[in-house]
């Protein structure tokens, strides 16, 4: 059930509608609308953009949706050399890269666990993980820096990247449990009484056939995970050690009167999680929507 | 693989498998969650030795002393009431407009859906400076148009901020609906939807009697998870306006972190967070039980 929504939604996103044209003056109007519409949601980036490339001169005297006539890519290289804003890219990507792989195995082990081996409690821990899902971490920011705290780990990696896991495993673990339990027994019983253990059949058998899940939330985490603010800013205190959106938030305040260099320093900040999202676009439908609405 | 030889039971590979994201789980998201009720009855600065118990203290100074609390809850109700209205509804709108065999209606969708995979500082960021009142996107647009009458400090005016800082959330997450609806239109049954086009229906009525009963699934689940994500409203608020001006952007997420992390009032802050807590649980029980008896029927 989770599996075809998925599919058919990505296929939705993929397909380009080679309808015949209509001369539907009902939807020739529809259209038009939606470009419009669509131009608004776009400005932002436009104006972003236009404005990352701008001196500080042409900023007060130029239009706002005028292209910068000379490119002052200089915004970019002083914007990257000021404000820890290299150091704050390295820290993003390092918990980037560690989180996002070991948190979706873990899932996967467990959401393995809980669909294909019979427990007593496995209903009690679908549900509390379920539960998970809903609840706001930022009610608990404060216990949460009291305990990385107890434990010595502000300012460390581990510190931010094993509350980071434990506030994404619910979300991997449903959408996981719910897939591995539409893969039918016949699949792992052979190979059970062949005498493989579990771990073979999950390693063996189960990853293979999950991974465009797996790449689906492995994509959506990375986006997540990239962005996440404040956690960080509870559990990153030291400077040196802050992510990209924390290091964005205080080129804001430290230079907010350099507009072209704050503007470049928001499009380096969006820029990864955007290529991203446009290679991997469907893979995000598919991610999202597997979860949250079955068909 | 030794490890297989000794773990023949199928239960001691269950649990080998579930126990390090089960531990994470617990100790980093479900400890803190506890913990932060058992601090709601104490009075503790974060750093002290002792945390004496103070029974309900800590409730009773935000309920009834507490100037910022009843200000930051009512910004909560008004935010949250918004979140359920708007973002739901236009992305419903663009939904079914995206849903008809449009020319390049998947560079439509991906535009739509852009905005949600950015970083909420980075919009908050965004928007901070196109809510300049001096250079930024609004006021130059106003100007253009010869309205300078209407600019407004969109940020710094305590009648308007709460609504500007909305406008900016409302931009981020009209996607994410949107991808939902989407999702739920492709259950829609194509058949009745002929059926009721032959049987002289017109557009309205095919949405009202066909389209709109096959979403009633996708439409609770929606309007569901903008209130969960609307009481965790958090960077947005603080990239934009901090809680201000004058705490009329102030809410509940942010006052709990406030109070705690930098007035260093760990009992209050947990009070507040007890109280969102609630909130959420509140919405999310009824949600569980219904996504249960659902999946039963269903099945």
């Amino acid at each position: 059930m989770t599996a075809t929504s998925a599919t058919s939604m990505s296929d939705g996103f993929e397909t380009v509608a080679v309808a015949k044209p209509k001369r539907d003056p009902i939807l020739i109007a529809l259209w038009i609308t939606l470009l419009v519409v669509a131009l608004i949601w776009l400005a932002p980036f436009i104006f972003i953009l236009f404005t990352s490339l701008k001196t500080q001169a042409a900023v007060t005297s130029t239009g706002a949706f005028m292209p910068p006539t000379d490119p002052a890519f200089e915004n970019y290289s002083n914007a990257w050399g000021r404000g820890n804003f290299a150091s704050a890219f390295l820290n993003s990507a390092i918990i980037t890269v560690i989180k996002v792989p070991l948190g979706l195995i873990l899932s996967a082990m467990a959401a393995y666990a809980l669909a294909k081996i019979r427990l007593r409690f496995s209903k009690l821990l679908l549900l509390l993980v379920v539960f998970g899902t809903m609840i706001p971490f930022q009610v608990m920011l404060a216990p949460l820096f009291t305990l990385v705290n107890s434990l010595g780990l502000i300012d460390t990696y581990p510190g931010v990247i094993l509350p980071y896991i434990a506030f994404g495993v619910p979300y991997q673990v449903f959408i996981l449990h719910g897939f591995f339990k539409g893969i039918p027994k016949e699949l792992s019983e052979a190979a059970l009484i062949d005498g493989a253990s579990h771990f073979t059949i999950f390693r063996r058998i189960f990853l293979p056939v999950c991974l465009p899940v797996l790449a689906a939330l492995l994509i959506l985490d990375f986006v997540s995970t990239w962005n996440e603010f404040a956690m960080a800013l509870v559990l990153l205190q030291d400077q040196h050690m802050w992510t990209l959106p924390l290091g964005l938030m205080s080129f804001q305040g430290q230079f907010s009167n350099d507009y072209g260099q704050l503007n470049a320093a928001i499009v380096m900040t969006v820029l990864p999680a955007t290529i991203v999202y446009l290679i991997f676009q469907r893979y995000f439908v598919s991610g999202l929507t597997s979860g949250a609405v079955k068909g | 693989m030794s490890l297989r030889n000794r773990t023949h039971d199928p239960r001691v590979q269950a649990l080998i498998l579930l126990a390090p994201a089960m531990l994470i789980y617990v100790i980093f998201a479900l400890y803190p969650m506890l913990n932060v009720v058992v601090l709601s009855f104490q009075k503790w600065n974060g750093l002290a030795p002792q945390r004496p118990f103070v029974g309900l203290a800590n409730y009773q100074y935000i309920f009834t002393q507490d100037p910022v609390f009843w200000v930051a809850f009512r910004n909560t109700v008004i935010w949250t009431i918004m979140c359920v209205i708007f973002p739901p509804m236009v992305g419903l709108l663009l939904a079914l407009s995206l849903n008809q065999k449009l020319f390049a209606r998947n560079t439509f969708r991906a535009i739509f859906y852009l905005p949600v995979i950015i970083a909420p500082i980075a919009v908050a960021t965004m928007w901070k400076w196109m809510y300049d009142p001096f250079f930024g996107l609004f006021t130059e647009i106003l100007t253009s148009m010869g309205l300078q009458s209407w600019i407004q400090d969109w940020l710094g005016d305590k009648s308007v901020a709460l609504y500007s800082v909305f406008v900016a959330y409302l931009w981020q997450s009209v996607g994410f609906s949107m991808v939902l609806f989407l999702a739920g239109l492709q259950n829609v049954s194509q058949t009745l939807v002929e059926a009721a086009r032959i049987d002289g229906a017109g557009r309205w009525n095919i949405f009202r009697y066909v389209t709109l009963p096959a979403l009633r699934t996708t439409i609770t689940i929606v309007l569901v998870l903008s209130v969960i994500s609307s009481l965790k409203a958090f960077d947005i608020v603080y990239g934009l306006t901090g809680g201000g001006p004058a705490q009329s952007t102030q809410m509940l997420a942010l006052w709990a972190f406030t109070q705690a992390m930098q007035i260093f009032d760990f009992g209050r802050g947990a009070a507040i967070s007890v109280v969102l807590l609630l909130i959420t649980i509140a919405v999310v029980i009824p949600y569980l039980r219904w996504t249960q008896k659902h999946e039963e029927a269903e099945q």
